[in-house]
């Protein structure tokens, strides 16, 4: 009885884990993907609104050490 | 870990005209190279800060000489204030995420434009604690400079992210065995 008591409680306390380190691993990378995201067609819009204003010479590229 | 954190000669605000400083009110000039200016860079930088007082910004300033000097091959745009407040009124979910660095990259928009993948963005914005905001920088700076020839741009990134995902709950989980059992 204690035998097979100790089995369930080994076994959820290990579906406990994988399912906290599939969590966390869920969690880690959403948070990742928030702070870098891929450029692809939703920022379609923004991308060449940048690359015209380069186009047009209104940004130019620093060179320069330090933002002054 | 990064502990020490390399400074430019002096902090610096971000430069505050119309639509990006002048060259000769920076006193910067263009990238050049033989005389031309670098026009066959694999990466464009861009650089959207509205001016939140916030650690990333900091970070960001007292940085920037050496990301300038490790990305010489790549030009940086800096929009100024009120141009990346413009850009946050129109994209307002994004208000709060910057500064932001967007990397345009140029092999990928030459091939299929802008429908598909063109590059990657960090929102530094999003780190609130000057250490995160520095390792986030130097991760950005180490993947451009060992990412450059790549071939496959956007699998590099997403195998990236799922490996530090993976680090990361390890770690996570490590540290709560450590606890756990006192270490």
């Amino acid at each position: 009885m204690l035998d097979r008591f100790g089995e369930v409680v080994s076994l959820v306390l290990g579906v406990l884990a994988i399912g906290y380190l599939v969590y966390e691993i869920d969690r880690r990378q959403r948070k990742l993907h928030d702070i870098w995201d891929v450029l692809d067609g939703e920022d379609a819009v923004l991308t060449a609104a940048l690359e015209d204003m380069v186009e047009r010479g209104e940004l130019q590229p620093f060179a320069g050490a330090a933002l002054a | 870990m990064a502990r020490a954190t390399p400074k430019s000669p002096k902090p610096a605000a971000l430069p505050e005209s119309s639509v990006t400083q002048p060259l000769a009110q920076t006193g910067l000039v263009p990238i050049e190279k033989n005389g031309e200016p670098s026009a066959a860079s694999r990466f464009r930088i861009f650089i959207v800060d509205s001016g939140w007082n916030s650690a990333a910004r900091r970070v960001l300033h007292e940085n920037f000489a050496l990301i300038r000097d490790l990305q010489k091959e790549d030009p940086i745009y800096v929009l100024s204030r009120e141009r990346s407040i413009e850009f946050m009124r129109r994209h307002g979910s994004r208000i709060g995420r910057d500064p932001i660095i967007a990397v345009h990259d140029m092999q990928a928009l030459e091939k299929s434009g802008t429908a598909g993948f063109h590059g990657f963005r960090l929102s530094l914005g999003l780190l609130h604690t000057p250490e995160q905001a520095l390792l986030g920088l130097q991760a950005f700076a180490r993947f451009l400079v060992t990412h450059r020839n790549s071939a496959d741009l956007e699998a590099d990134i997403r195998a990236g992210l799922r490996r530090e995902g993976l680090t990361g709950a390890i770690e996570i989980v490590m540290q709560h065995e450590a606890r756990e059992i006192g270490v």
